[in-house]
């Protein structure tokens, strides 16, 4: 294992790095450069033009300060509308109903939070209908999206796991929590576990349903501190569960002792890391989901990159089919670099 | 003929005339985007799974109880049958039968227990709620796809340009008002909800008909978690969170009340129909998710207030026609 | 027996003065004048009787007086000076103290809790001061004889009896200089009715003045100095008690005379129903015989475990031994559809708790019972319950706008007869009726009595629970007489008199602890 400090920042995948996939075959590539310029002029902006971002929890600080906040200043640097809907709480349900019902209003493309693969039917009723549709975050396999863009959960599991297992040294007890049964989480789980279970001197305590709840990741936490005092290491995946992981092992005093590592860099987060109680973050670059999700959006209502004569006939699309936006990682020695605040 | 047929005294009446003048101003406002048969059948299509929940919530709210696990008997429905059919590959009628028939025992064991060991109904489904939710976690994992062809077309397919869980709802709606306005066995709800101990006292078997009104809740909310599933073509764990509270403010808001004994099944309808217009109007209307909750709580209350005055008048002009006619027998 | 012996104890100039005076009260709701120039005199230290039917406009005097309503004619003089009561508190203020008959008190708090509910007497830190609070109460209870009431007790544990003793106790915990009671004696005993008399007695020679409703003429009679009559609204006449008589004041109520019930022993020897040693929580060995056409009377104090000895025969509460028989046939306990299937009927006690579905319609509580354990059929037949509302409707003479009317509108006694239709629906073979006419007026209660004697015509055998002697010595064959759970009399016809009873029923006598 190489030193903790090494890395400052890592870019594990960058944005530039595009996966072109089924119907984008590299051939068409050389025609298209030859005839960009000449086919169709790029339309121009339109005031009333809408983008649509439609995510669920639409409260939630970490999409608030990085999905939307990056979105909105897209919106207002282009001179174009944007408009953030969805419900309020953690309901794909009412998230798919809304897509349904924006439909007909027919924005000028939707950005979507890819929640769960269960909103591929709306997905593909918003293509259908002639919409650019843009998913974020999480892919939705078996949908006709457009683009995505986002990371690969299961690559956060793995990395939150070797980061651990460097923190402890490959041996002991250690336990991880997020929002069970949400797809991406579980992909995260996965992850970790693939990466823990070739270290035998590891035992997995369980997996804990955060709920979503500070209080009660707080409780998960202080239990299970309860009844291991040996626990090595605890691993939390939704942006939540860190405060509750970070209070209970401060109030039970083993700070430093046990190790965290969590997944986004929320403020509360980067505070635990400066208190040393969170010793890794992993984090997404949330604002690259939606800035070059709308700019895709964009670029597909303004044809500014023709491909063929016709793209529609044609069958394809003008952005990228898929994005890994790549992942960051902090620890106590490059925290000042993202929380210059103090 | 009698002062009951004084309108405003039902709510039924009132609601629906609330979501009339809604849908005219909404249709003024956005004459091409809210006044068109797609945007009504998406409408409808995204309440239809709260209207079947309201259905059977209407039924236990006249009778006095309600069911706060319905949410997570949604989520586990729909879970278990794509279970089966995924993992077991179990003929779909068989799963969807098999789903129903675990809802059914849920219900039983959460009216068994509320009618004849007498625990709160409060307190014996938020447990079950949280017992369900922990089954439906454990049968659906992180969510089940790729269900069967079949079984998705029984959600997704059209019929007159509705997809098809808005005619199940229909349906449900058609057949339950029948059923609760004409047979003695659904009129006894109302005894019930009315006054317990006379309902008892004049024969009613209180206990079994308790148990009966939880069956058919939970039967309800399974067949609309299986509705769900179908129509997303995926069971999730998730589905149906704070399901309960939503349709029991839809129902209440459609004319039951906590206290049991009044209500319609038609109200439960209108009830969701109401919650799903005003949240169709704020999608149409761009309101950001800060403002939903604050101008949903704002409309709810407004619309129960505006109701209360109307009824408080017709109330007063009751009272009066009835001391009028007393009046008028005492003349005679 | 009025009391012209306490009148010395009042200064003589004050005797006499008038205290409170209406004038020319009119009120009027939308449609109806309830009241129409209705005049009212109140005297220092009298009771003054107020009598009229149900509809009379008697409760709307009253809410008139402790400041619900407003009249739209008419002034009130307190001590000759104009005043306007604007609202309950303003009537407190003005010393108008009224006892309802609607409960207000809230069932889980303590006694103490309730009397001073809302002026408790609170420390320096404005905490209440629950030594004192509990002091004050146990001190006006002593005062008012209310020797048995805990101050500490949760009022819901409570008879209902009791309850409304409390209820008064409230009223005066405020010394109020007019107290206004309203049905008072309806839910309580014979020994609670004399501790109320020695009360308003108590304050009529401290100079005080009381406004006393009642249907129950003996009692108008036996503390009221004057007697005001309403009818419809309208202003009858003011009698001096001594002057007039129960005749008289009847026929101004109803401006008819009431007939009087003839008695007929219909009982034959036929046994229709037969209870042996049965048991239950507050009851235990009871064991006697109806026969058929018979009028059973059980008469006992308040909480002699009548109305559940009922109950369990009825089915509602498990029996925890003897056995009950119907017609020879062994009754299934703890199933009241199965009682009502073997020809059993039980008109409750409290009928707006346990009667009635007060948001109902007449149709649905008069077809409740029937519909639910003798219709076939799946629908509700709604020709068939219609004509049954009519038929009732009429052959009661229930006054109703329609059937469709919700029950919780219409008056006391109108309320009583749908309790007793719905049960006359199915036409049962022995019909239990626990307190058939608290609270109601005199007409009804002839017309329930009429009822009852016509029933027996039919072949219906009655059980009969009532604490009104009276009634149950004019309509009863045979009378039982419990005390504390137990059977201590059964009294035939020749045998029974009001003081009989009440030794039988107050342990003075018991006819089988002698015999033992």
């Amino acid at each position: 294992m190489g030193p903790k400090h090494q890395i400052k920042i890592v870019l594990l995948f960058l944005a530039s790095i595009f996966f072109v996939a089924q119907g984008c075959d590299p051939s068409k590539g050389a025609y298209t450069r030859e005839q960009s310029s000449e086919v169709e002029v790029a339309k121009p902006v339109d005031e009333n033009e809408e983008y649509v971002m439609v995510t669920t929890f639409v409260n939630f600080p970490m999409y608030v300060n990085h999905d939307q906040a990056a979105f909105l200043r897209w919106g207002k640097k282009m001179g174009v509308k944007t408009t953030v809907l969805g419900p309020t709480e953690w309901d794909v349900v009412a998230q798919i109903g809304v897509i349904e019902q924006v439909i007909p209003s027919k924005p000028a493309g939707l950005l979507i939070n890819g929640t769960d693969p269960a909103i591929a039917s709306a997905i593909d009723k918003a293509v259908d209908a002639g919409i650019p549709t843009v998913v974020y975050d999480s892919e939705i396999p078996n949908s006709k999206r457009h683009a995505f863009l986002g990371t690969d959960w299961y690559e956060i599991g793995q990395l939150q796991g070797e980061a651990l297992v460097e923190l402890i040294h490959g041996k002991g007890k250690i336990a991880y929590m997020g929002l069970v049964g949400q797809t991406n989480m579980e992909n995260g789980f996965r992850g970790l576990l693939d990466v823990v279970k070739k270290y035998p001197g590891i035992e997995v305590l369980g997996k804990y349903d955060s709920k979503g709840s500070t209080e009660n990741a707080a409780k998960i936490t202080a239990d299970l501190i309860a009844a291991n005092p040996d626990l090595a290491g605890v691993c939390g995946f939704d942006a939540i569960s860190g405060p509750g992981i970070g209070l209970a092992i401060k109030e039970a005093g083993k700070a430093g002792k046990i190790k965290v590592t969590t997944v986004d860099w929320e403020p509360e987060h980067l505070r635990l890391v400066r208190e040393g109680v969170i010793d890794v973050l992993i984090g997404q670059k949330r604002e690259l989901f939606t800035w070059y999700g709308a700019q895709f959006l964009y670029d597909m209502v303004h044809k500014t990159n023709q491909l063929s004569a016709d793209d529609q006939k044609a069958g394809i699309t003008n952005v990228p089919f898929a994005v890994n936006t790549g992942l960051l990682k902090i620890t106590k020695d490059n925290i000042d670099l993202f929380d210059p605040s103090k | 003929m009698s002062f009951n047929s004084n309108i405003f005294q039902d709510r039924v009446v009132t609601l629906a005339l609330t979501i009339v003048v809604l849908i005219v101003v909404s249709s003024i406002i956005w004459p091409q985007q809210f006044f068109s048969l797609e945007n009504l059948s998406l409408v409808l299509l995204n309440l239809s799974i709260d209207a079947i929940v309201a259905v059977g919530m209407m039924i236990l709210l006249i009778s006095g109880a309600f069911d706060l696990s319905v949410g997570s008997v949604v989520a586990f429905a729909g879970g278990f049958a794509g279970y089966l059919m995924y993992y077991w590959g179990v003929y779909v009628p068989v799963a969807i039968l098999a789903a129903l028939a675990v809802s059914v025992v849920i219900g039983f064991v959460n009216g068994w227990l509320v009618a004849k060991v007498g625990i709160n109904p409060l307190i014996q489904t938020l447990a079950m709620m949280g017992i369900v939710r922990g089954l439906a976690l454990m049968v659906s994992g992180s969510g089940i796809q790729n269900l069967p062809d079949s079984f998705n077309r029984l959600g997704q397919a059209q019929f007159l340009g509705f997809q098809l869980p808005v005619w199940y709802m229909i349906a449900i709606v058609i057949i339950f008002s029948f059923l609760v306005a004409r047979t003695i066995f659904f009129r006894r709800y109302y005894y019930i909800g009315g006054n317990e101990k006379a309902a008892l006292l004049s024969g009613i078997q209180v206990g079994k008909m308790k148990i009966y009104s939880f069956i058919l809740m939970s039967f309800l909310a399974g067949l609309a978690g299986i509705i769900l599933a179908s129509r997303l073509g995926a069971a999730m764990p998730t589905t149906g969170q704070g399901l309960e509270l939503k349709v029991i403010t839809a129902v209440i808001l459609g004319g039951a009340s906590l206290l049991g004994g009044q209500g319609k099944i038609v109200g439960a309808l209108l009830g969701t129909l109401f919650m799903g217009i005003i949240a169709n109007i704020m999608i149409l209307a761009r309101v950001s998710g800060y403002w939903q909750q604050i101008i949903f709580g704002i409309i709810l209350i407004a619309a129960v207030a505006i109701d209360l005055l109307l009824q408080k008048r017709a109330d007063r002009m009751a009272t009066a026609l009835v001391k009028m006619k007393q009046f008028e027998k005492f003349d005679t | 027996m009025p009391l012209p012996s306490l009148s010395y104890l009042i200064d003589p100039d004050e005797k006499d003065r008038i205290r409170l005076r209406l004038k020319n009260i009119s009120k009027r709701f939308p449609g109806v004048l309830a009241l129409d120039q209705v005049n009212f005199d109140l005297k220092v230290g009298e009771v003054h009787a107020i009598c009229g039917e149900n509809g009379a406009g008697k409760t709307t005097l009253m809410n008139i007086l402790s400041g619900n309503l407003q009249p739209d004619e008419g002034s009130i003089f307190l001590h000759g000076d104009e005043v306007k009561i604007t609202d309950p508190q303003e009537a407190q203020r003005q010393g108008i103290g009224i006892v309802y008959q609607e409960k207000s008190l809230v069932g889980n708090l303590s006694v103490a809790d309730n009397i001073f509910a809302g002026n408790q007497p609170v420390s320096k830190w404005h905490l209440i001061d629950r030594r004192k609070l509990i002091n004050q109460t146990q001190q006006l209870l002593r005062k008012l004889g209310m020797h048995d009431i805990d101050a500490h007790g949760r009022v819901d544990k409570l008879s209902p009896g009791k309850q409304q003793m409390v209820e008064i106790a409230k009223a005066l915990s405020r010394d109020p200089q007019i107290l206004i009671l309203d049905e008072p004696t309806a839910a309580i005993s014979e020994q609670d009715t004399k501790v109320l008399f020695k009360i308003v007695r108590l304050m009529v020679s401290q100079g005080k003045s009381v406004i006393y409703i009642s249907h129950r003429m003996s009692e108008i009679f036996e503390v009221s100095d004057r007697v005001t009559v309403l009818k419809d609204g309208k202003y009858q006449n003011t009698l001096g008690t001594k002057d007039t008589n129960v005749n008289e004041i009847i026929r101004l109520m109803v401006g008819r005379d009431i007939k009087e019930f003839d008695y007929q022993n219909l009982s034959t020897s036929e046994v229709v129903l037969s209870v042996s040693e049965l048991e239950g929580d507050r009851f235990k060995n009871i064991s006697f015989q109806l026969h058929r056409s018979e009028i059973l009377g059980f008469a006992g104090l308040v909480g002699a475990g009548r109305s559940e000895i009922a109950q369990s025969i009825f089915g509602v509460t498990p029996d925890t031994g003897g056995q009950v028989l119907i017609r020879g046939k062994k009754v299934k306990s703890n199933e009241v559809a199965n009682a009502i299937e073997n020809g059993l009927g039980y008109l409750p006690e409290n009928r707006k708790e346990q009667g009635l579905f007060l948001e109902m319609s007449v149709e649905d509580n008069i077809s409740s019972v029937k519909s639910n354990t003798q219709t076939r059929g799946i629908f509700i037949e709604r020709k068939g319950n219609a004509a049954l509302t009519e038929e009732f409707v009429r052959q009661l003479n229930i006054k109703t706008p329609s059937g469709k009317t919700k029950v919780v509108s219409l008056s006391g006694g109108n309320q009583q007869k749908i309790v007793l239709a719905k049960w006359l629906a199915v036409n049962p073979d022995i019909l239990i009726v626990d307190e058939p006419t608290a609270g109601i007026d005199v007409g009804a209660k002839s017309e329930i009595y009429q009822l009852l004697n016509q029933l027996t015509m039919a072949g219906t055998s009655i059980i009969m629970i009532s604490s009104d002697l009276p009634e149950l010595l004019g309509i009863c064959d045979r009378i039982l007489v419990f005390r504390h759970g137990r059977i201590t009399a059964d009294l035939s016809r020749e045998k029974f008199s009001e003081e009989e009873i009440m030794h039988y029923s107050s342990g003075t006598k018991d006819m089988y602890r002698e015999k033992i």
